[in-house]
């Protein structure tokens, strides 16, 4: 194998050294020529910057239906948590209101469920007040509307993104070959700016929430493959050696070994999807995704500093009341 | 009919395995090979047979293949070559060939394994480790968790159904994945060095209980170690082994008082031989009776024997005295000749001296006289290691 390995690395090493050749032969004459080939507006020696703007363009012709799709799918999702949200707020015949620093504030029942769920999940009652006080400062502000509408599409871009992401994650974790592709494709979603997707999702999703959550998916979708797959990795040889040596075929060794000793790794992976999701869907507010993203993206276009500020507090206590209710959720008291 | 047999089984890690099998045909040894090829001989050309019910213990240092070789057996490492056959429930399990469903089934309900690190799922209580096993042979919940409570009890763990591997200090959490092991049935225990992370006191206590529930449970049990003193006291039989390498195989007593190769001699040169070694081993065995039919043990202590060899009678300086066995010592005021088995270890003739007798301890085997053992055999003994006086 130590001499096969060595071919591989020689072939790799004469391609590359090939490739330099013929850029450099393809450029040699002049210093024009040289920035025209390298740096020229789309007629580069490899010229990726057409192939880009071709495919998009083919793609937005030809995908309609795959994206129509995924647009249904998105806004469905969304609408759902949206409803749920709302619940209180719509239907609930007595709608709360109380008085706080002379604002009204609209109190349906998603304080008390915020309120109970933070309880729950963190498995402390401080925590629980915590996420509420903040729920009525941001409510204060006066975006309750624009409240519900970030969460909401925080929580469906975060509900795609770990449906498809853990997953993958168990995929990567289970094959090498998974594992070597997927990893340069997670950078790139990762380190991307995301301006340079967000905007032609545009062009795929239209106008509404659709292309903020597709751009928040991609933006979210890694960190929970990459923790999923690291937690499951990250089992102990011996748990895995003790599950096979009592008989486990592979999909037993997943569910009874892999998966449950990885947990509190693939709940931080959730967590930062979360939070992730979160961040990209304020930028969303570029698009026209609406809720707290827009608020800022106003308050920065008209100049009023204020507003920005309000709407960007109100993320912050959004973040808080996000992250606090799942951070815990990986491990539960009786195995601490 | 021998419980497990291993035939030349050899594990090679590396890419060209075969490149490594024919350089040791050869008679190449480790180092050459891993410098020529990047091959690792992890284990080389092992045969035995283990017995059914026997305790076999295979010992070596860390990098001897010790844990490779348990591995080969229920294929979590896969052998290179060789043949590993398990009889149990009068079926013959070929393991190397077994395809993977086969494997996973001989698996799940002909052996389970014990491991260095307890390796308990830190998801499960300690109910729900136990009974594991259960689980994925299919066994219905309420059924499953009566047989892990029961054998939560054997070892010692009343009341700790509930609790999480956490909770647990280490030697209670090996006795989970010792009640593990247990609980699906299987005849075949293999232990990977199961006690090597625990205290010592802890360690020895473990040591009992597996020798008390080898009593109570039949099964036959493949040990690891890298304790000589651990495979003296559990093993009916131990293997040495040396760069994966058999060097020597034989009882703990053959071990101690022949080590076959310089390296097993280092080993057992700070044992402790007195439990291991047997009272016929280091006995004197010069019988000779003068025309009374009196034998001389010492120069004031004598038994006569009759025409079959049997003790008839014990003397003081010529004063009849009785001959009593070992075991019946308790309460004993009288001068008395003590009899014992040639098996009994040598341990338990010091301690029956020390608490009653300055006479010799005479060898009973089949009813005749056939040795006896003075207090300079048993310091022979134990400073020679039983090797015989010049």
């Amino acid at each position: 194998m130590k001499t096969r390995y060595s071919y591989l690395t020689l072939i790799t090493i004469v391609f590359v050294i090939a490739i330099g050749f013929m850029l450099m032969i393809s450029c040699s004459g002049n210093a024009e020529s040289l920035q025209d080939k390298l740096l020229g507006t789309g007629g580069g020696f490899i010229p990726i910057e057409n192939w880009v703007t071709t495919a998009v363009d083919w793609m937005a012709l030809n995908l309609r239906p795959f994206f129509d799709g995924i647009t249904y799918v998105v806004n469905r999702v969304n609408d759902a948590i949206l409803t749920i949200l709302n619940f209180g707020y719509w239907h609930y015949s007595g709608v709360f209101i109380i008085n706080i620093v002379g604002t009204t504030v609209q109190f349906p029942l998603l304080s008390g469920l915020v309120f109970l769920l933070m309880w729950w999940l963190s498995g402390s009652i401080v925590t629980g007040l915590g996420g509420l006080v903040m729920l009525w400062l941001s409510a204060n502000f006066g975006y309750w509307p624009e409240i519900l509408e970030t969460f909401s599409l925080t929580l469906t871009s975060a509900f795609l993104a770990l449906v498809l992401g853990i997953p993958s994650g168990i995929l990567a974790a289970i094959n090498d070959t998974v594992d070597t592709i997927m990893r340069p494709v997670l950078d790139l979603m990762q380190t991307m700016p995301v301006f340079v997707y967000l905007i032609p999702a545009v062009l795929f999703f239209g106008i509404g929430p659709a292309p903020g959550a597709v751009a928040t998916i991609i933006f979210a979708y890694p960190p929970s493959v990459r923790l999923t797959n690291l937690g499951i990795r990250g089992v102990p040889t011996e748990l895995i050696e003790a599950g096979q040596s009592f008989g486990c075929n592979s999909l037993q060794l997943l569910t009874k070994v892999q998966l449950p000793v990885a947990r509190p790794n693939i709940m931080a992976g959730v967590n930062q999807t979360i939070m992730l999701a979160l961040s990209m869907a304020v930028v969303a507010g570029l698009v026209g995704s609406g809720g707290l993203g827009g608020v800022v993206v106003r308050g920065i276009q008209r100049m009023r500093v204020g507003e920005g500020f309000v709407g960007g507090l109100a993320v912050v206590f959004v973040a808080m009341i996000l992250d606090r209710a799942t951070s815990n959720i990986g491990q539960t008291a009786k195995e601490t | 009919m021998p419980s497990i047999e291993l035939e030349e089984v050899y594990k090679i890690f590396g890419e060209e395995p075969d490149l490594a099998l024919d350089m040791l045909k050869e008679g190449k040894d480790k180092d050459e090979i891993q410098s020529e090829t990047g091959q690792v001989v992890g284990v080389r050309g092992i045969s035995f047979d283990i017995q059914e019910n026997e305790l076999f213990v295979i010992m070596g240092l860390s990098g001897s293949g010790k844990s490779t070789l348990l591995r080969c057996v229920n294929r979590l490492v896969e052998p290179t070559s060789g043949k590993i056959v398990l009889h149990t429930d009068g079926q013959d399990y070929n393991v190397v060939d077994a395809d993977t469903e086969t494997l996973r089934q001989i698996r799940e309900t002909q052996m389970s394994m014990v491991f260095q690190n307890f390796a308990l799922f830190p998801h499960r209580s300690v109910v729900d480790n136990v009974a594991f096993g259960l689980e994925i042979q299919g066994i219905d919940k309420k059924e499953r968790s009566r047989k892990a409570k029961e054998l939560i009890e054997v070892v010692g763990l009343e009341g700790f159904g509930e609790s999480y591997p956490s909770q647990l200090s280490g030697g209670m959490q090996q006795r989970v994945g010792l009640a593990r092991g247990l609980a699906t049935g299987a005849d075949i225990l293999l232990m990977d060095e199961p006690f090597s992370a625990l205290d010592p006191l802890i360690k020895v206590e473990m040591q009992d209980e597996l020798l008390d529930l080898r009593q109570e449970m039949e099964r036959t049990i493949l040990f690891v170690t890298h304790d000589l003193d651990e495979a003296l006291k559990l093993g009916d039989r131990i293997t040495i082994m040396e760069a994966g390498k058999m060097v020597q195989l034989g009882t703990p007593e053959q071990i101690i008082v022949s080590p076959k190769t310089e390296y097993v001699a280092d080993f057992v040169e700070n044992a402790d031989p007195s439990d291991v070694l047997r009272a016929e081993t280091i006995a004197s065995t010069d019988i000779n009776p003068d025309q009374n039919n009196r034998v001389a043990l010492t120069e004031s202590v004598e038994v006569e024997i009759d025409s079959d060899g049997q003790v008839v009678q014990g003397f003081l300086s010529d004063t009849p005295i009785s001959v009593k066995p070992l075991d019946e010592i308790e309460g004993l005021n009288e001068d008395a000749v003590l009899s014992t088995s040639p098996d009994t270890p040598i341990s338990k003739i010091m301690r029956a001296r020390l608490s009653y007798a300055t006479t010799p301890v005479v060898i009973i085997k089949d009813g005749k006289l056939t040795g006896y053992v003075t207090e300079r055999n048993i310091l022979h003994g134990l400073l020679e290691k039983g090797r015989k006086e010049i």
